[in-house]
């Protein structure tokens, strides 16, 4: 049994978090994770990298505090071209990434939740360009249940 | 020296990218809810998720039958397949009815897909996709079982429980309401239901300990007009029939997660309510539990129930009641009949819930008894803690929610029978949102097993029934050219004579069958439309077929030109 401390110090020292390092590439759910900034129009914004060589998104985990409107500035700092398929709602967002590029998108996600999103290209998703966008929050008032409040795990 | 990025510009729709994109003649701008409710008067079309309000899902189209349909094969096929890591990528499968208005076809698919297709060629017009979280307590399966059309828009409901309209034109979304707690183990897969100016929807999650309900929302601007509980808060009407004290109702389930039927001179809905919640462990929540597992009649406008009639009290088998109310009359008498997982056919009153007889339609049930004038004996159910108690059916029911159909030319319904049994261990939890609330471990039987589409008349008279290896665990299709359609979980679509039930035709359509297959015409051209997809819940109704490869394709069968 591993504590969260523990958890961090072993995926570092077996490598779970690098390329080819333990297993071939970087176990998903491994990497940074980081918040969206919400601005002065309720908008949400974030940053999202590919850094050289380690094939992965930076955060690979990217957290709204709400569903809404949030747009994204990926920007690839590798050696190697990449591509991003996005959750929105109406369809998914799709933009390639050549070497030592940046781009923009623009999504809608409900919320509460996560979603998924990678590289679809080669083997970009399974070498660990599968990141990972999680939204806050609680339905709206009118969809939930009317009933007593109830004990969540 | 700082290099300059390459700029990559903004990110497009992935539909760009597909090469069928474009625009749909307006077809649904004069979709009304008077053709609707005259939708078999215009046999070319399937209107909405029944083919009609009835629900008998019978179309009067008779260019393909019993002398010809030997000669008819696939004509055009639609695939869109899963890209991505997908919510319940396990479960997916292709369950739609698709709808068809004046040759553009309207249907859904798995993970928030809705497409718009030329229904003559197959050609894709537009496609939505809704943003599906992974997460979400899905109930059960990454399943939709279609859409609706009216006044120029397409509705769904979404695997995270909104129900949005879509401009039938060009697939963008018009409005988008929340009728469903994500957080509370809620979801929904329901095809809605236009009635008037509303279009109606029910709630999936009845395995996580949730209070069922049924919404209606205007059609045009998506506010709320109602909501209808299906278990009643302490002092309701039905709260009798829970515990006095706790908060057993609270929970209770009696979800609506299939579409229901409509009598426009009664002015009702009619809804079968899903199992009560814990499924198997009925200790905690004495009592007859209303109105799970019950043929409700909700009073559209009010959105209140008039009466019930419920086909298990106390439920600990999880019997569903969720299978189709179908409308009929006979000998004057306006009835509705109703196959439910609980093995028994029923046929009552729709006018008041009067039961007008009970029958059998498996061979196998084991659960109990229930008598001609409607009393029911519990004989084996889980009741002791760690003890396995086996009876059939399991709890896929002897017919799941999948449809029967009903010919009124044949005055016949056509059942898909599913005979397969299980063993349930009570194992008592405590209740914890989103967190499944089954009661129970359970193994449904993996061997001796058998189904039948067996044709049945109103008095309850089994009068054929064709022999199928495996259970039967898709829709039928009645037409006007005396044959009924039915697909086999491993893949074979076959033909019967709706009066004699001989086999006259089959094709192996490569994935199982768990599905809504509808019939239409262009251009004088009958086509047979079968979604095909093998998944869902398959653990619970068939889980002899869980290794069963999945398939993703619409099949449209028609004559040779």
């Amino acid at each position: 049994m591993t504590t969260a401390q523990e958890r961090a110090d072993l995926l570092s020292k077996i490598g779970l978090n690098e390329q080819n390092k333990a297993a071939l590439g970087s176990v998903l759910g491994t990497g940074n994770i980081g918040q969206a900034t919400e601005r002065a129009d309720g908008r949400l914004e974030a940053t999202i990298r590919i850094r050289p060589d380690e094939l992965s998104w930076d955060p690979a985990i990217l957290v709204m505090p709400h569903g809404g409107d949030i747009e994204l500035e990926l920007i690839n700092d590798d050696l190697n071209t990449h591509c991003a398929l996005l959750p929105s709602n109406g369809d998914r967002k799709f933009i390639w990434l050549v070497n030592h590029s940046r781009g923009r998108a623009t999504l809608n996600l409900d919320g509460p939740g996560y979603y998924w999103y990678s590289s679809p290209t080669g083997n970009d998703e399974g070498r660990g360009l599968t990141g990972a966008i999680v939204v806050l929050g609680e339905v709206p008032p009118e969809a939930r249940l009317d009933r007593p409040d109830q004990p969540r795990p | 020296m700082t290099v300059e990025y390459v700029d990559a510009g903004e990110a497009i729709d992935q539909g760009i990218l597909s090469g069928k994109h474009g625009t749909a003649p307006p077809v649904a701008a004069d979709l009304t809810y008077e053709r609707i409710l005259n939708a078999r008067s215009e046999p070319q079309n399937w209107l909405t998720y029944y083919g009609a309000y009835n629900g008998q899902r019978y179309s009067s189209l008779d260019q393909i039958n019993t002398e010809n349909v030997k000669r008819i094969g696939p004509v055009w096929m639609f695939q869109s397949g899963t890209s991505g890591m997908i919510a319940g990528a396990s479960t997916y499968a292709f369950e739609a009815a698709p709808i068809v208005v004046d040759g553009v076809m309207f249907l859904s698919g798995w993970d928030g897909w809705a497409w718009a297709l030329d229904a003559k060629t197959g050609q894709e017009i537009w496609r939505y996709k809704h943003a599906v979280p992974f997460d979400v307590s899905l109930c059960c399966g990454n399943v939709n079982r279609g859409v609706a059309v009216a006044r120029g828009k397409v509705f769904m409901v979404t695997g995270n429980a909104h129900v949005i309209a879509l401009d039938a034109t060009n697939g963008r979304k018009i409005w988008d309401k929340t009728y469903g707690d994500v957080r509370a183990g809620e979801s929904a897969t329901v095809a809605p239901l236009v009635v008037k100016n509303m279009v109606i929807v029910g709630s999936s999650g009845g395995e996580f300990g949730v209070r069922g309900h049924l919404d209606a929302f205007d059609l045009e601007t998506g506010d709320h007009q109602w909501r209808c509980y299906t278990v009643p808060k302490p002092g309701e009407p039905g709260s009798e029939t829970w515990p006095a004290s706790g908060e057993a109702w609270a929970r209770g389930g009696a979800n609506c997660w299939v579409t229901g039927t409509f009598d426009p001179e009664t002015n009702l809905l009619y809804v079968g309510t899903g199992n009560p919640a814990p499924d198997f462990d009925g200790a905690v929540r004495e009592g007859d539990n209303l109105f799970t597992d019950s043929i409700i009649a909700v009073d559209v406008d009010a959105g209140q129930i008039r009466w019930h009639y419920q086909c298990t009290p106390h439920d600990v088998w999880d019997y569903d009641s969720i299978g189709e109310c179908i409308l009929f009359e006979s000998e004057g008498r306006k009835l509705l009949g109703h196959f439910d997982k609980n093995g028994y056919f029923f046929v009552v009153d729709r006018t008041n819930g009067e039961l007008v007889q009970i029958t059998p339609f498996v061979d196998r049930i084991t659960w109990g008894a229930i008598t001609g004038d409607g009393q029911v004996t519990p004989k084996v159910y889980p009741d002791e803690e760690g003890v396995p108690v086996h009876f059939y059916p399991g709890p896929a029911g002897a017919k799941e929610w999948t449809h029967a159909s009903y010919s009124p030319k044949t005055e016949l319904f056509y059942v898909p029978v599913q005979d397969v049994g299980a063993t349930a261990t009570r194992r008592r939890r405590e209740f914890k949102e989103s967190i499944p609330y089954w009661g129970a471990g359970v193994n449904v039987d993996l061997e001796d097993m058998t189904g039948s589409v067996s044709a049945f008349d109103a008095n309850g008279e089994e009068r054929w029934r064709w022999r199928a290896k495996l259970p039967m665990c898709a829709s039928t299709l009645a037409t006007g050219g005396d044959l009924v359609f039915a697909g086999e979980p491993s893949g074979e679509l076959n033909a019967l004579d709706a009066r004699t039930g001989e086999l006259l035709w089959q094709f192996q359509c490569g994935s199982g069958h768990h599905n809504n297959p509808t019939t239409y015409m262009v251009d004088g051209r009958q086509y047979i439309a079968v979604p095909v997809g093998w998944g869902g819940w398959a653990e619970g109704f068939l889980p002899g077929m869980l290794g069963a490869g999945h398939g993703s394709a619409l099949i449209v069968f028609a004559l040779p030109e």
